[in-house]
């Protein structure tokens, strides 16, 4: 290691020597640049997905076939939508890109544990969305839902190689995540500034702490059930197959048994955004540290006994489903008292209502809609009723679509200053914030009462009863799309000619390390670590 | 110990979780498959090496049922729909398969019980299942199945208004034998099993 003086020197030489176009960008080792690389990945995979949901909207917009005529490509639509949103557009942004940027910076560390590693989840992530893209090139594409149940998706019903490049492209996604989960707990657990300790680092650090854990401990169930589909699609196993002694039951609860896991591990790195951002524009401390930490944590434990509740239609024995009813119903508590700490947070505190506390309010008030209808679907009585209609589809969506998105929108105003030293137009992202809220809003509620009213998801026509609701959450697609292209000129009027970026544009409210270091943060940061012994939480 | 070393070291730990979690999702197979054996779960039945005997006056009905895969030409039939027998009394029943093709084919049947919360109090004794079975070109046999239903099946309260158990087998061309290519798309309606 290099003494202090050298390490002065190169700090000033490492400022402003950048590596050159090749390896700076495809070679990376830079948590920052890497950090923004996965962002570009989600903005990307977020206008195909979305650019997918929004011809599935225009199809169902009025009853009958208007554009979709191939059937199988319709479920191709969906298939690619779920998954392109999923692992494609949430992860890559929130764990690559904001949790790359801002967990180094926000525990004083100069770098992740695992620099290069860090370098090849991105490319495996990349490599992962490419086979998705190719998938719907192959044969008839991939047409299961990304559930992917046997035996739709066995070599009988989808004879073609495209799920296979399906299987593929989780493969490597999930490889990118597995190994990204494996650093940023290294990087959290042994690289924390000198004097912060583990109750003393930011909420979003914690939420990523948890979330790593989650995917850590569930992909490579959802890996082990992805190889045990490719053998039976290919090499004549039998897993799933009730001919050669198989179920495809067991792929459900495999599936789920990874994909309840992975839809907190959507929400929590929103957890921690939010908890930022309420933070600093109340210019308070978070309510209840402890509380808000170890309630992730619980979130995080409890999720992984639940996975029941998406398969209560399989047959289950009715005490079973008794059980998982009442565990699925206890992560309702600990989430509770995230919602009610951050109103706490707020009460009290001088709100300023900039566009990041703008979405940080939007999620709030949308995650508990989103949430109270999880609670209902909880019950798995009323799931029977429930189950495949498109109130299932309404409630992800508030939870995923809404609440996870506007953690996202609230993530990037918050931080766009400090990545690229521009500022965006607050009057314009005001704007934005209202036309975005309004067409989720229009075009997910409807879709409650059409699943109420019993239209099933995952079709592409329907009844004339349901054409009332289809056409208002149609009409809500076409705003939210608007929304979205208003968000993409903002970004690009920021690029081009935002104002300069202050160093903190956030004022007091602002405590954490990252507001410590210039907009746009340097090439590299803390290569000396701050002494944070003395210093209160920075949450 | 020095920084590096001390997170090469965290990051092998982690990744024995990680090869952990991968060996349980293999080893989901055998534990799933266990775990309906015991708890009859999905309606499956339990195996033991006799019966308890008689051991009340109530009168309770099991009827059969069968099923074959398209791919497999035979036919596969219960020799009676029902009998009626008391708890704990054992009984012999028997299913007739004739191979129709005009190659010999072996055939192994995948079978449970409804309703499904009825699983671990049918026991089997002997079961034709137990074995592969291999007929010859239009060769009929007669397939034995010993059984009783448990007495505890009216201790249990969830089980208590339990009176007809159904036995359904499906049989399936042994998947060495099965070409792929022939196997068409199952009826609508579907097989248990």
């Amino acid at each position: 290691m290099a003494n202090a003086a050298d390490a002065h020197h190169d700090d000033h030489a490492h400022d402003d020597h950048y590596p050159s176009f090749f390896s700076r960008w495809f070679c990376s080792t830079n948590h920052k640049d890497i950090g923004t690389v996965y962002l570009y990945l989600s903005m990307f995979a977020a206008i195909v997905g979305g650019g997918m949901s929004w011809y599935i909207r225009l199809e169902l917009m009025e009853p009958g076939i208007q554009y979709i005529e191939d059937f199988q490509f319709y479920n191709v639509l969906l298939t690619a939508h779920g998954f392109l949103m999923v692992f494609f557009v949430v992860m890559p942004a929130m764990i690559g890109g904001f949790g790359n940027w801002f967990v180094p910076l926000m525990i004083g560390a100069p770098d992740m544990a695992f620099p290069r590693m860090n370098n090849i989840s991105l490319w495996l992530t990349f490599a992962g969305l490419g086979m998705l893209l190719i998938s719907a090139f192959v044969g008839a594409g991939v047409g299961t839902g990304w559930t992917v149940y046997p035996p739709l998706a066995s070599s009988i019903y989808h004879p073609s190689a495209a799920v296979d490049f399906g299987i593929l492209s989780l493969h490597l996604a999930g490889a990118a995540s597995i190994l990204g989960a494996i650093n940023f707990i290294v990087t959290i657990f042994n690289m924390r500034a000198p004097g912060m300790t583990m109750h003393k680092m930011p909420l979003f650090v914690w939420s990523i702490l948890v979330t790593a854990f989650l995917l850590l401990l569930a992909l490579p169930v959802l890996a082990g059930a992805l190889t045990m589909l490719l053998t039976d699609r290919n090499f004549g196993t039998h897993f799933f197959d009730p001919a050669g002694g198989g179920d495809p039951i067991l792929w459900q609860h495999l599936f789920w048994f990874f994909g309840h896991p992975e839809v907190y591990i959507i929400i929590l790195p929103a957890f921690g955004i939010i908890s930022q951002i309420v933070s600093t524009f109340s210019k308070k401390p978070v309510f209840g540290y402890l509380g808000m930490a170890y309630a992730m944590a619980a979130i995080g434990v409890v999720g992984f006994v639940v996975w029941a509740h998406h398969m209560y239609a399989v047959g289950l024995d009715v005490d079973t489903r008794a059980y998982f009813t009442a565990a699925t119903m206890v992560i309702a508590v600990p989430t509770g008292v995230k919602i009610f700490s951050w109103l706490a947070t707020m009460w009290g505190g001088s709100i300023d209502f900039k566009t990041p506390m703008l979405y940080a309010f939007g999620f709030i008030f949308l995650f508990v809609v989103g949430g109270v209808t999880g609670v209902t679907l909880a019950n798995s009585s009323a799931d029977l009723v429930f189950h495949d209609t498109y109130f299932v589809v309404a409630h992800f969506h508030y939870v995923m679509a809404i609440a996870a998105i506007f953690a996202m929108f609230g993530a990037w105003y918050y931080w766009i200053g400090k990545m690229s030293g521009k500022q965006y137009s607050e009057a314009w992202g005001k704007v934005q914030f209202w036309l975005f809220f309004v067409g989720v809003n229009l075009l997910f509620f409807p879709q409650h009462f059409a699943g109420l009213a019993g239209m099933p998801r995952r079709i592409p026509d329907y009844p004339d009863a349901y054409a009332g609701w289809n056409y208002i959450s149609s009409v809500g697609a076409l705003i939210t799309a608007l929304g979205t292209l208003m968000f993409f000129v903002i970004l690009f009027r920021t690029y081009a000619s935002g104002a300069k970026a202050e160093q903190n544009p956030w004022g007091e409210g602002a405590t954490t390390l990252e507001w410590h270091v210039p907009s746009p943060a340097p090439f590299h940061t803390f290569e000396d670590q701050p002494d944070m012994s003395g210093k209160a939480p920075a949450e | 110990m020095n920084a590096s070393r001390k997170n090469v070291r965290s990051a092998l730990v982690l990744f024995t979780f990680v090869a952990g979690m991968v060996g349980l999702s293999f080893a989901s197979v055998p534990l799933y498959r266990i775990f309906c054996q015991v708890t009859g779960l999905g309606g499956t039945p339990g195996v033991q090496s006799s019966a308890p005997g008689k051991a009340s006056e109530i009168d309770f009905h099991v009827r059969f049922d069968a099923n074959t895969n398209p791919a497999l030409p035979w036919r596969f039939k219960p020799v009676q729909r029902e009998v009626t027998l008391k708890l704990g009394e054992e009984r012999l029943a028997f299913y007739e398969a004739t191979n129709l093709s005009d190659k010999p084919i072996t055939g192994t049947a995948t079978f449970n019980v409804t309703p499904l919360k009825a699983g671990q109090f049918f026991v089997k004794i002997d079961c034709f299942c137990f074995t592969e079975q291999t007929l010859q070109p239009g060769e009929t046999v007669d397939m034995p199945v010993s059984f009783y239903v448990d007495p505890a099946i009216y201790e249990e309260e969830n089980t208590r208004d339990v009176k007809t158990i159904t036995l359904s087998y499906t049989f399936y061309p042994k998947q060495d034998d099965a070409k792929v290519s022939e196997v068409r798309k199952p009826s609508a309606t579907g097989e248990k099993g």
